[in-house]
């Protein structure tokens, strides 16, 4: 069996944890900029609050109705998310952990799942403060269905599902456009083919799916039908491409601005594939323009460099993305967000030299590298930069609610009154 | 790896990173020309690491800063900061960081003739009889007090 742990409603369960006078009210996270909703507690789901909304657009009902608005603060759900990944990961044979906020349990062997898991909902609540619905069924694409009805219509947050005739129900009640890697394009090809539920789904030919929906949909279909197609993935696979992007806090057209930011971006993916030991021949870049405002002229520009080798060091990458940068920089535009990608990632050892390489002392660069990372990892981030990620930041994020790094930082360690 | 000192100049100091190789770390005591090898060779690498002293279950472990001075024969005092443990069940004279009705507070918990109390150190303030009314929980209990010396 297989159990997914789900975090409810995990960056606004995230804030209450610091914040127990919110306990009962309504709190929605903001996305980087403060722009779209991200995350609501129960009480904002039910005023209507919809997921993605842009924050500008229901200021009015935030108000009206006292809503607790955060930005967010990624340092704290990161460590809040050790923490639960953490106990879960001590409680169980295998983990595989699925995002920040979810993560597929090894259950194989364990005989009364529903005591076990109510005991380990209980000690991730108790231990941490963030309460999680627990789903147990013989597939992952089960137990994320079992994790549904836990969080929706249970009092304990616990749902096994295996009996035969249960399973059944609880695929007639699945509406398609709510499975698991199931989008909203499948979903309407489904419903405009007579496909409504899971279960109708499970009922036609599977030579049909493998057609409409590829090797994936049927391998879907097989897991609905408690046929295990995605095992338990346990040991962390190397990343197959690493994203940096933000959007700016005031849109900007100033070409320094955005080489800093990109610098800046381009250090972040090198660090990342540094530190899982990788290294990656293909950089893209890409700017645009603020899709929300009509008045401005909209621009998005986009460019795939390729290394000759393989690289991972901050200044190789830093340099080739604003190569990039040049290329697709427009003067009469105004960014409103930019980012760097890294992909074609191979483990260093792997790396394969170039014949013709130019560059004469790659081995230095890689002592300058990790000379950067160990200072950096000890005297704070970005103490030591190359001078292109710049120093003053105008355009930094806006992040106008933002909570206490309560566990991360000396400086925010929440206050108490005795 | 470690940080080496390479070169202290007048307004810079140099460092270099140098990678440990296998054949570096000693195993034996060093080989020395004459007199007697020094006896604390072999524990150069220990230390003290007061995190392990202090943090019994990271996973559980928070930090707090106080205000205030309702704690002072407890020797909490403002500036001081508490560490929290959750995973510990409360016992009778445990101090505690609760919540009552939203606030957090830190006092000591006491049970007295069937009822709980949050007791302060504090002459000048009066115990808090917890009823039923209230809102209460124990987010956590204090394990560790830190307090500046200088």
């Amino acid at each position: 069996m297989i159990a997914l742990v789900d975090c409810n409603n995990f960056y606004a369960s995230c804030e209450r944890v610091f914040r127990p006078d919110l306990e009962n009210k309504p709190i929605v996270v903001l996305s980087n900029n403060d722009g779209c909703v991200i995350a609501r507690s129960n009480e904002a789901k039910a005023l209507g609050i919809k997921m993605g909304e842009p924050a500008f657009k229901r200021k009015d009902v935030f108000e009206k109705n006292k809503i607790n608005i955060f930005s967010t603060n990624f340092a704290l759900y990161g460590d809040m998310s050790n923490r639960v990944m953490s106990i879960l990961k001590a409680n169980a044979v295998g983990i595989e952990i699925y995002s920040i906020d979810e993560a597929f349990l090894d259950f194989s062997g364990i005989k009364n799942e529903n005591k076990v898991a109510e005991d380990l909902r209980e000690k991730v609540k108790q231990w941490s403060g963030i309460p999680v619905s627990i789903g147990i069924a013989p597939t992952k694409a089960l137990a994320k269905i079992a994790n549904h009805i836990a969080k929706k219509h249970t009092k304990s947050g616990v749902f096994v599902l295996e009996d035969k005739a249960i399973i059944k129900k609880a695929l007639q009640f699945m509406p398609v456009d709510s499975l698991w890697g199931v989008g909203r394009r499948y979903a309407k090809m489904l419903n405009q083919s007579g496909i409504q539920t899971a279960y109708d789904l499970t009922q036609v030919e599977e030579s049909w799916v493998k057609k409409r929906m590829s090797v994936m949909g049927l391998k879907l279909v097989q897991e609905l039908k408690g046929i295990s197609c995605f095992p338990l993935e346990t040991t962390t696979q190397a990343k197959k491409n690493i994203c940096t992007s933000r959007s700016f806090g005031k849109p900007t057209k100033e070409y320094k601005q955005l080489s800093e930011a990109i610098s800046i971006f381009a250090a972040r993916c090198s660090e990342k594939l540094r530190k899982q030991k990788c290294s990656a021949s293909e950089i893209r870049v890409f700017i645009y323009t603020n899709l929300y405002n009509p008045k401005h002229k909209q621009y998005y520009g986009y460019i795939k460099l390729n290394l000759d080798v393989a690289s991972n060091e901050s200044n190789i990458i830093i340099k080739e993305a604003l190569r990039g940068l040049k290329m697709i920089y427009r003067e009469d535009c105004i960014y409103k967000k930019v980012g760097v990608i890294v992909s074609k990632i191979v483990p260093n050892q792997q790396v394969q030299l170039s014949l013709f390489d130019e560059m004469q002392n790659r081995p230095k660069y890689r002592v300058l590298s990790s000379v950067m990372d160990m200072i950096n990892r000890t005297m704070g981030r970005d103490k030591l930069r190359i001078a292109t990620q710049g120093f003053d930041r105008k355009w930094r994020m806006r992040e106008e609610q933002l909570s206490p790094c309560y566990t991360t930082k000396w400086d925010d360690l929440l206050k108490v009154k005795v | 790896m470690k940080i080496h000192n390479l070169h202290k100049g007048k307004d810079f100091s140099f460092y270099t990173l140098k990678q440990l190789q296998l054949d570096e770390i000693k195993l034996a005591e060093p080989m020395v020309p004459a007199g007697f090898p020094s006896p604390a060779d072999d524990f150069v690498e220990m230390e003290l690491n007061i995190h392990d002293y202090i943090v019994k279950n990271k996973d559980a472990t928070f930090c707090v800063k106080v205000e205030g001075t309702s704690m002072t024969k407890a020797d909490i005092h403002s500036g001081d900061i508490l560490i929290v443990d959750r995973s510990l069940e409360p016992e009778h004279h445990n101090i505690v960081l609760a919540v009552i009705d939203g606030e957090f507070t830190v006092k000591r918990l006491a049970v007295n003739e069937g009822s709980l109390y949050l007791s302060p150190e504090n002459d000048n303030f009066t115990p808090i009889k917890i009823t039923e009314e209230m809102d209460f929980l124990v987010w956590g209990v204090i394990t560790h007090i830190i307090h500046k010396a200088i």
